[in-house]
C-alpha cells in the first residue's frame, strides 16, 4: 500500500472515531440498565444487560414489533417509489423543456418551500378530512406521487440542468420523442439524482413523526417512530432503555437501504460511458 | 403520440399503489353494533390495561365497538387539536384538567349533565366532586386524582442529622433543613431543587393564605408583590448555594433530580412518588407539604386525568356508558391499579390492591384527608400557556439573566395578553 | 449513439447561468404540460389550497376550535411588539449565519475525502452518513446531552487542553453552539447531494487539465468548483432555508420553551407554541407567512447572485 493511502485511511479514521462516537454512545447505552442511561458517564455499560432488547421486541398493546416495522417499509418503499417517480418528471420539464408559465410555476414551487409547515397542518388536514381518508396511508403518500415536496423536484432540475444538451439534440436527431429522450438520455444520466432522491425518501419516510401522528390514529398502522413514543410517559417515567434499543433496531434497515444504493453513487456516471 | 401512453401507464401503476394503501379504511356498518373511537395519552403499559378494560366493556355491551388510539402525552394533545379543528375528535377523549375550560369554553364538548341517566357520578371521592364542571356544563369526568405532596429521602434527613419533615413544618423549616442538608454534604447532595420553578409551589402557598391561583372570574389570583416574594425566596436559595443549580438540573432533562439522588427531596404531586422509586434506589418516603398556617395545608385532590366526550360525538349515550364503565367499575379499576392516578371514585379504590410506593401514596392521601379541600374551578384559557411562561421566566432568574422585578413585570405582561384575548 | 464530448468553456465562472430563453419547439408546450401534470394536480389539490388559506388566516384572530374572525393587519403589527418574536428572529438569524457556512464546509469536505475510488469507501460513506439516519428522535435528544453534560467527554476532552466551561448541556451560552454541532454532525444529506455532484464531473476534463499540469488546487478551483456549482447553489439555498425553520432537532433539545434561558427559542419553535399550544393560529399564520417574506428574499438575492456563479453545462448558450 502507498503511504498517502495509509495516510488517508489513518485520517479519515480519526475523524471518524469523533463522528461516530455518539453513536458508539446510543448502541453501548442500550446495554445499560433503563435508569442508568441518564446521569452515567460511563461509556460502556458496567452490568450489561440484554433486557431493553428483550423488551423493545415484545410489542405493544397486543401489536407485534413486525408490524410496526412492516407499516414503516410498506411507507418507506411507496414514498420513494411516487417521489422518484414524479420529482424526475416534473424535474425534466422545468430543466428541459419550454413552456409558457415555466417561470411562474418554478417559482411557485420554490416558494412552497419557505412556509413553514405547521401552518399548513390543518387546512390540509381539512382536505383529506372532506375526502375522508382520514386514518388511511392516501394522506402520507399522496403528496409523494404528486411531487409535491419541492425539495426533490428542485434536486432533479439542477442535476438534469448539468448534462449537456447535445445530448438530447442528437437522440432528437435520432427521432426519439420527448418520453424517449427522457427515458433513454436523462435519466440514465441523473442517476445520482435519482438514487440521492431514493435515499433521502426513504429515510426522511422511515424518521417521520409528524405526518403519521397527524393522520393515523389506528395503532396497528402506527409506523416505527408512532410506536417508539410509547415508551415514554412523564407520570410513570420513561423507558429509556427499550426505547433506544428499539431506535438502534429501527436503524437496521436504513442502514442496510443506504449501503444498498450508495453503491450506485461509487460507481457513478460519466458522460463519456455513452460514448461509442 | 408515445408520451401520452407513456402517462396512462404511470398514472394506472400510480392508482392502482393507491388502491393498496388505501385499503383499511373504515368498515362502519350502517346497522349493528355503535363504533366509538377512544383517545387517551399514555404509554404501552396503560395501552395494555386499556385494551383489557375496552375487552371488557365489549363483552358487556355487545352492540358497542371501541377503536382505540393513543399517543404520548404532547402528541396526543398536537393530534386533539388538529382532530378537533378538523372537526374529526374522537367520541370519548382523555382530558387534562389543564386544557379542559380551553376545550369547553369553545363549544367542542359534550355537556354530560344530559347523559346521567347513562353516567353515575354520586361515588365520585368527596374532594373530586364538580372537578369536572365548567360554568355549570359536565365537560368531563375525573377518573383519578392526586395531591400536592413532599417526596424526601430519609436516609438523607439522618445523615445531616434533620429531623424529617412531619405535620406542622412551615416553608423557614423547609428552606433550613434544605440548607443543612447541602452544607452537611459539601454540595454533593442538596436539599433540594428550587421550588419556585414549578408553578403548583406558588399555588399552594397561595391556597394556605386563603388566596387562589386563578379567581372564579378567571383573573391571576395574585398581585405582583406576592410574586415577588415568592420569587424573592428562590432567588435567595439560589444565590447562596443552597438549592440544586438550575443548570444541573437542565443537564439531565427528561430525567428528575431526585431520580438521580442528586437532591435530598421534592415537592410534586403525590404520584410520582412511584416514577421517582423506580428509578433510585434510594428509600424514599412521603411527607407533607410545609405550610405557614398549621390550619390550611392548601392542598386539594386534583383530577389527575378526565374524560370527556365531544360535542360531534353521535353517540353522547353509548360514550356516556363508556365513561361510567371506566370510572365506576370496579373490575377496572382492579385492572388499572394506580396507573391513571389512584381511582376517583369510591368503589374503585375499594378494588385497588396496592402495594410499594403506590400503598405509600395512598397512605399519605389517607393521612391528609381531612385537611384536602374542594379542587378550584377549572382553569381559565390559557393557563396552560400561563404556566410555560411562569416556567420558563423562572428559569432565566434562576441563571440570574433578569432580576426579581424584571420576572415579575414579564411574567405579568405576559399573562394579562394571555387572559386578555 | 453519437455524442459529443462536454467541454468547459473558458467563461465558466463568469457567465450569468439563469433560465435562458430560446425559441420554443412545437411539442415542447404540450410535453411541458403533460410531464408536469402530477405536480401541477399536487399543488392544486393539496398545496395551494391550504397556502392561500394560511395566508387568509394570517389576518384573522384563529383560535382551532372556532371561526376565524377578521382582524385586518393586527397580527403583523404586533410581531414588532412581541418580545419572544423578536427574540426568536435574533436566535433563528444567528443560527442560520453560523450553521449554514459550518455544515456545508464540513460537508464538502468529507464529499471530496470521499469522492475517489477507495477500498472501504462504503463503509466510510455509510459512517459519515451513520448520524444523518438517526433522524431526531428522544435518543438522539439523550445522547447529545449526555455528550456536553458537565464532566462527560466533551467537558473532559476541552480541559485535556485546558479549557474549563464546564458542562454546555446546562449553559445558556452554549446551547446554541450545541445545536450548530448537531446540525453540522448531521451532515448526510448535503454530503450526498455533493458525492452525486462530484460524480457528474466528467473524468476527462480531469484528465485534460492534468495533462496541460494544472495542481490539485488548480483543478478544484477552475474544473470541480464550477461543474459543481449548480449542487453547490442547491445545498446552500436548502440548507439556508432548512436553517430557518429548524424544529425538530431544537424541540427535542430545547422543548417548547427554548430552554435553557430562552436561548435556544428558534422562529418555528415560537410559532409552533403560538399555534397549537396557545391555539393562537391566526398569529402562527402571520409568523409564517412573515417568514416566507424574509427567507423569500434571501431565496431571491440567492438566485440573482447564482447568475454570476453557476454553471449548468446543460444550458444553451
Amino acid at each position: 500500500m502507498k503511504l498517502s493511502t495509509v495516510a488517508w485511511h489513518a485520517g479519515v479514521i480519526a475523524v471518524l472515531v469523533v463522528v461516530l462516537y455518539p453513536i458508539v454512545w446510543v448502541v453501548a447505552a442500550t446495554f445499560k440498565p433503563s435508569a442508568d442511561i441518564i446521569g452515567n458517564l460511563s461509556l460502556l455499560p458496567t452490568e450489561p444487560t440484554t433486557g431493553n432488547y428483550e423488551r423493545a421486541v415484545e410489542g405493544m398493546a397486543g401489536i407485534s414489533i413486525g408490524r410496526f416495522f412492516w407499516n414503516s417499509t410498506v411507507l418507506a418503499v411507496l414514498s420513494v417509489v411516487g417521489t422518484v417517480a414524479s420529482s424526475a418528471l416534473a424535474g425534466y420539464a422545468f430543466a428541459r423543456l419550454r413552456f409558457r408559465g415555466r417561470g411562474a410555476m418554478f417559482a411557485l414551487m420554490i416558494s412552497t418551500l419557505l412556509l413553514p409547515f405547521h401552518v399548513l397542518i390543518i387546512p390540509q388536514y381539512a382536505v383529506f378530512q372532506k375526502l375522508d381518508l382520514i386514518d388511511t396511508y392516501v394522506p402520507l403518500l399522496l403528496g409523494k406521487f404528486l411531487a409535491a415536496e419541492a425539495f426533490f423536484v428542485f434536486l432533479m432540475v439542477q442535476f438534469m440542468r448539468t448534462i449537456p444538451h447535445e445530448l438530447d439534440e442528437s437522440a432528437k436527431i435520432d427521432g426519439a420523442g420527448h418520453w424517449g429522450t427522457f427515458w433513454h438520455i436523462i435519466l440514465p444520466l441523473a442517476r445520482p439524482a435519482l438514487i440521492t432522491t431514493a435515499i433521502f425518501t426513504f429515510i426522511w419516510s422511515w424518521n417521520d413523526f409528524f405526518g403519521p401522528l397527524i393522520y393515523l390514529s389506528t395503532p396497528d398502522k402506527y409506523p416505527l417512530p408512532l410506536a417508539l413514543q410509547l415508551f415514554v410517559d412523564e407520570a410513570s417515567g420513561s423507558d429509556f432503555g427499550a426505547l433506544m434499543a428499539m431506535s438502534v433496531l429501527a436503524l437496521v434497515p436504513v442502514v442496510l437501504f443506504f449501503l444498498f444504493f450508495q453503491r450506485f453513487l461509487v460507481e457513478g456516471v460519466s458522460t463519456s460511458g455513452l460514448k461509442g | 403520440m408515445g408520451v401520452m401512453k407513456r402517462f396512462t401507464t404511470v398514472l394506472a401503476a400510480a392508482s392502482l399503489l393507491f388502491a393498496v394503501a388505501a385499503c383499511g379504511g373504515d368498515d362502519e356498518a350502517e346497522s349493528g353494533p355503535v363504533t366509538l373511537r377512544y383517545s387517551w395519552w399514555g404509554n404501552a403499559d396503560r395501552a395494555a390495561l386499556m385494551q383489557k378494560a375496552i375487552d371488557l366493556f365489549q363483552t358487556k355491551n355487545p352492540d358497542i365497538k371501541i377503536t382505540p388510539s393513543f399517543q404520548e402525552f404532547e402528541a396526543y394533545w398536537q393530534k386533539m387539536a388538529t382532530d378537533t379543528a378538523g372537526g374529526n375528535a374522537p367520541d370519548v377523549l382523555q382530558m387534562d384538567f389543564a386544557y379542559l375550560r380551553e376545550y369547553a369554553d369553545r363549544g367542542v364538548l359534550y355537556d354530560l349533565k344530559k347523559q346521567q341517566g347513562s353516567l353515575g357520578l354520586d361515588d365520585l371521592l368527596e374532594g373530586l366532586k364538580g372537578a369536572g364542571e365548567v360554568d355549570g356544563g359536565q365537560y368531563g369526568v375525573p377518573v383519578g386524582g392526586n395531591t400536592w405532596g413532599y417526596v424526601y429521602s430519609p436516609a438523607a434527613y439522618a445523615k445531616a442529622g434533620v429531623p424529617e419533615p412531619k405535620l406542622g413544618w412551615t416553608w423557614n423549616d423547609y428552606r433550613s433543613a434544605m440548607e443543612k442538608i447541602t452544607r452537611s454534604t459539601g454540595g454533593k447532595m442538596y436539599g433540594g431543587g428550587n421550588y419556585i420553578g414549578t408553578y403548583y409551589n406558588l399555588e399552594v402557598q397561595l391556597r394556605q393564605e386563603g388566596k387562589l391561583l386563578y379567581t372564579e372570574d378567571g383573573k391571576l389570583g395574585f398581585d405582583k408583590p406576592r410574586l415577588a416574594k415568592f420569587f424573592t425566596e428562590g432567588k435567595q436559595l439560589a444565590d447562596a448555594d443552597i438549592v440544586l443549580p438550575v443548570d444541573k438540573g437542565v443537564q439531565i432533562k427528561p430525567k428528575f433530580a431526585l431520580e438521580l439522588d442528586l437532591i435530598a427531596g421534592e415537592l410534586g404531586w403525590d404520584n410520582f412518588m412511584a416514577r421517582y422509586a423506580a428509578a433510585t434506589k434510594t428509600e424514599l418516603k412521603l411527607g407533607p407539604v410545609p405550610s405557614d398556617n398549621p390550619a390550611q395545608l392548601g392542598q386539594y385532590l386534583k383530577p389527575a386525568m378526565l374524560l370527556s366526550v365531544s360535542a360531534r360525538s353521535k353517540h353522547p349515550e353509548q360514550s356516556a356508558k363508556l365513561i361510567d364503565f371506566m370510572i365506576n367499575d370496579p373490575e377496572v379499576g382492579a385492572i388499572f391499579g394506580a396507573n391513571r392516578g389512584l381511582p376517583a371514585t369510591n368503589a374503585q379504590r375499594a378494588a385497588v390492591q396496592l402495594e410499594g410506593p403506590l400503598a405509600t401514596v395512598a397512605a399519605y392521601e389517607e393521612s391528609i384527608k381531612g385537611q384536602l379541600e374542594k379542587a378550584p374551578p377549572a382553569p381559565p384559557k390559557g393557563a396552560g400557556t400561563i404556566e410555560q411562561a411562569f416556567i420558563r421566566i423562572s428559569e432565566e432568574l434562576q441563571y440570574g439573566r433578569i432580576g426579581v422585578d424584571q420576572a415579575v413585570d414579564q411574567f405579568f405582561t405576559e399573562a394579562a395578553e394571555t387572559l386578555e384575548s | 449513439m453519437a455524442t459529443t464530448a462536454p467541454t468547459l468553456p473558458k467563461e465558466a465562472t463568469g457567465r450569468p447561468a439563469g433560465p435562458r430563453t430560446r425559441a420554443r419547439r412545437p411539442g415542447d408546450e404540450l410535453a411541458g404540460y403533460l410531464f408536469l401534470s402530477p405536480w401541477i394536480l399536487g399543488i392544486l389539490l393539496l398545496t395551494l389550497g391550504p397556502m392561500v388559506t394560511s395566508l387568509y388566516l394570517s389576518f384573522t384572530d384563529y383560535s382551532l376550535f372556532t371561526a376565524p374572525e377578521w382582524v385586518g393587519l393586527d397580527n403583523y403589527r404586533r410581531m414588532f411588539d412581541d418580545a419572544r418574536w423578536l427574540k426568536s428572529v435574533q436566535v433563528t438569524a444567528i443560527y442560520v449565519a453560523v450553521a449554514v457556512p459550518v455544515k456545508l464546509a464540513a460537508a464538502l469536505a468529507v464529499a471530496l475525502l470521499l469522492n475517489n475510488k477507495r477500498k472501504g469507501q462504503g463503509f466510510y460513506r455509510a459512517a459519515f452518513y451513520g448520524p444523518s439516519l438517526i433522524g431526531a428522535s428522544v435518543s438522539l435528544a439523550i445522547v447529545w446531552k449526555a455528550l456536553f453534560t458537565d464532566d462527560a467527554v466533551v467537558d473532559r476532552a476541552l480541559r485535556a487542553v485546558g479549557i474549563h466551561t464546564g458542562g454546555w448541556a446546562g449553559n445558556p451560552d452554549f446551547s446554541l453552539l450545541m445545536l450548530v454541532l448537531l446540525g453540522a454532525w448531521q451532515l448526510g444529506a448535503p454530503m450526498v447531494i455533493f458525492l452525486a455532484g462530484l460524480k457528474q464531473v466528467p473524468v476527462e476534463l480531469h484528465e485534460a487539465a492534468h495533462v496541460d499540469g494544472a495542481g490539485r488546487w488548480r483543478r478544484f478551483r477552475s474544473i470541480t468548483l464550477p461543474m459543481i456549482s449548480p449542487v453547490v447553489f442547491f445545498n446552500l439555498l436548502l440548507e439556508t432555508i432548512n436553517a430557518f425553520q429548524v424544529f425538530t432537532s431544537a424541540y427535542i433539545v430545547g422543548g417548547p420553551n427554548g430552554s435553557p434561558a430562552g436561548t435556544t427559542l428558534f422562529y418555528t419553535i415560537y410559532l409552533y407554541d403560538r399555534g397549537f399550544s396557545d391555539f393562537r393560529m391566526g398569529y402562527a399564520s402571520a409568523m409564517a407567512w412573515m417568514l416566507l417574506l424574509g427567507v423569500g428574499l434571501i431565496t431571491l438575492f440567492l438566485f440573482r447572485t447564482a447568475r454570476g456563479w453557476v454553471y449548468y453545462s446543460g444550458d444553451k448558450r
